[in-house]
């Protein structure tokens, strides 16, 4: 290995994209892009879901012998419904809201029924026989995620409602029997989607870029004849290899810079651990898929060929690497699969670095996954090379 | 000593033969013509060459050492057919790349880029992306970037293709004082008629060479008055 020759064909791909200043735009500008639109999109909590309430809860007349101050169960429950989260509309109709959820005009009807406070009061007394509080509602089931921050929200609501009830009225028979004491390892108990994600768009901006624009530029190398003059003069396949490795390596590190940066700026993500420890995750990652497109630009004919290998490490890749799910959430047979998808371990360590502050004690098995990939890559990319044609 | 020696080289492509046992020699210091049609086997001959490409049978001897050899390769200028210069660099910095892969100090490569910018016609726009460049500039920039290392063998591949006439002209003189250096040049083309420069020719078809020796003496030994004619009439009686 000389490395002359090889910080040769590093200065020539640097100057290429110093001219290409709409490339370099991409490179800088594509991250940065993904993470405004990851983090103010999926900001984490579902808001803002249309339900219709009826709260036809006729609750318990003030004046009574047992609660004279009287009481609307209906009411407060309503009252404790988070606005943020639900946009509620008012209505006296039952039939015409389970109608609007019908029409997707809402996505929940619920309603209090006449008899509400008192059943809730009458089971929360010594009425055994007493029926139960109800609560009905009608779901628009067809988004599992809003219907779930339905019935989260209410749930919370009617717990809070009985918390307050059960201590007015000195119900000791309220007490929930489990109460669990909820202590953070790491990140506090306040890290936000965003904290969890910016890792994964950082190893994800390096897979692409370095996968996309390697396989181009080895697709025009093979096209032009460059490669042939390069292959006919003194230098190795080596020196080719690991000379365009270090220009990708820069551009890996400047990306990732803006990356933190905006990470930082914007969105207040805080990093834990090592920026050292990342820049060298980063640099694996960026080698790992620099071989990866030199292997596959060997068998596109054209641009447009090359192309077509974009998606199709793309896709598994960040399906599989546990970018938006936990890896153990996937289906069991693809599992396997998914250890051999080289993201997976970059979002790992580099979650692990900044959300945890794991230093490389701690996170060698997936450096060590990500260097013999980058071995397996890179070699098979300098073989690959130096292998004559037929 | 012999700068290209081949023995009995043949390259097949499935049921095709694209190179037909061939026996090629190319003294030290000569002007090579290596003369045929498009698909008559030339670039698939310099191809093995150069060592790009397996032969499927044969041998290849060039500088004295069997093909492939990284021992000779900084000593040849390659040429490839297509225009292979970095269409995203600029001039200088295509001419930087091949300067670093040779070696070259740098004060001889200010020098000899100096020189061959002046040769190629291409001065004033050293510092112009090469994809602002007119075909025919690049192919004079490809041109440069084959002989700055001052190499001992310079194969060129159809290196007049799309160049206008009068730098075909200066192209051909400054080949032939190249050859007067003692510089070994291949080149191939399928222009007959300027393959005259060479001090030898090789004709090609089919993969096959088919008549080799000086322009003048082929011309004289056919009674023709070009080289195109010899090969027409070659190529007639091969065909009875």
């Amino acid at each position: 290995m000389n490395a002359r020759r090889m910080l040769g064909f590093t200065r020539r791909m640097l100057l290429q994209f110093r001219h290409d200043r709409r490339t370099l735009g991409f490179v800088i500008g594509m991250p940065l892009l993904m993470m405004l639109a990851f983090g103010y999109t999926f900001g984490g909590e579902v808001s803002h879901v249309k339900v219709d309430i009826v709260n036809q809860d006729a609750g318990i007349d003030p004046g009574g012998p047992l609660i004279p101050q009287g009481l609307d169960v209906g009411a407060r429950v309503v009252g404790k419904l988070d606005s943020e989260t639900l946009e509620m509309t008012i209505s006296g109709d039952w039939q015409a809201s389970k109608a609007k959820v019908d029409r997707n005009e809402a996505w929940a009807a619920i309603r209090f029924p006449e008899n509400f406070s008192a059943n809730f009061m009458l089971s929360l007394g010594a009425f055994p026989n007493a029926s139960q509080a109800r609560i009905e509602v009608y779901l628009d089931g067809s988004s599992p995620t809003m219907a779930s921050a339905i019935i989260r929200e209410l749930n919370s609501a009617m717990i809070s409602v009985m918390d307050s009830i059960g201590s007015e009225f000195n119900q000791s028979t309220r007490k929930i029997p489990i109460n669990a004491t909820i202590s953070y390892a790491y990140g506090g108990g306040d890290t936000k989607f965003i904290d969890y994600f910016a890792p994964a768009i950082m190893s994800m901006a390096i897979m692409m870029v370095t996968t996309m624009l390697t396989i181009i530029l080895f697709v025009y190398e093979r096209r032009s004849g460059t490669l042939q003059r390069l292959l006919v003069s003194p230098a190795t396949a080596a020196e080719i290899v690991f000379g365009y490795a270090l220009a990708f390596a820069a551009l890996g590190v400047l990306q990732s810079i803006v990356i933190l940066f905006a990470a930082m700026l914007i969105f207040n993500v805080t990093v834990v651990g090592s920026v050292g420890v990342a820049l060298l995750v980063i640099l694996l990652l960026a080698f790992v898929h620099q071989g990866l497109g030199i292997l596959l630009s060997a068998s596109a004919k054209n641009e447009l060929q090359a192309i077509q290998f974009i998606p199709l490490v793309l896709f598994p890749s960040i399906l599989l690497a546990g970018m938006f799910w936990p890896v153990e959430s996937i289906p069991q047979f693809l599992q396997p699969v998914s250890y051999c998808v080289p993201l997976r371990y970059g979002i790992d360590a580099m979650r692990s670095i900044m959300l945890r502050g794991w230093g490389l004690e701690r996170i060698w098995p997936q450096v060590l996954a990500l260097v013999l990939m980058a071995c397996i890559t890179l070699g098979g990319a300098i073989f690959q090379l130096r292998r004559r044609k037929g | 000593m012999a700068a290209i020696e081949t023995g009995k080289l043949v390259k097949r492509f499935g049921k095709f033969t694209a190179v037909d046992n061939l026996d090629l020699t190319i003294e030290d210091g000569e002007t090579y013509g290596l003369l045929g049609p498009n698909g008559s086997g030339k670039t698939t001959a310099i191809k093995m060459i150069c060592g790009l490409l397996q032969p499927t049978s044969g041998s290849v001897k060039v500088l004295g050492r069997a093909m492939p050899s990284r021992a000779v390769l900084s000593s040849i200028g390659y040429m490839p057919q297509d225009v292979a210069i970095y269409v995203d660099n600029t001039v200088h910095e295509n001419l930087q790349l091949f300067a670093s892969l040779y070696g070259m100090s740098a004060g001889r490569f200010r020098e000899r880029e100096h020189e061959m910018l002046d040769f190629v016609d291409l001065s004033s726009w050293k510092d112009a992306l090469a994809s602002t460049l007119s075909g025919g500039m690049r192919h004079r920039l490809s041109l440069a970037c084959a002989l700055l290392h001052e190499p001992k063998l310079l194969i060129l591949d159809e290196p007049t293709v799309g160049v206008d006439p009068e730098l075909r002209a200066s192209f051909w003189e400054y080949f032939e004082k190249l050859g007067k250096k003692g510089i070994t040049v291949v080149i191939t083309t399928h222009y007959m008629d300027e393959a005259g420069h060479c001090q030898k020719v090789g004709l090609l078809r089919q993969g096959r060479l088919i008549a080799e020796g000086n322009p003048e003496a082929l011309m004289k030994e056919h009674a023709k008055k070009s080289l195109e004619d010899v090969f027409l009439a070659i190529a007639r009686r091969d065909a009875k």
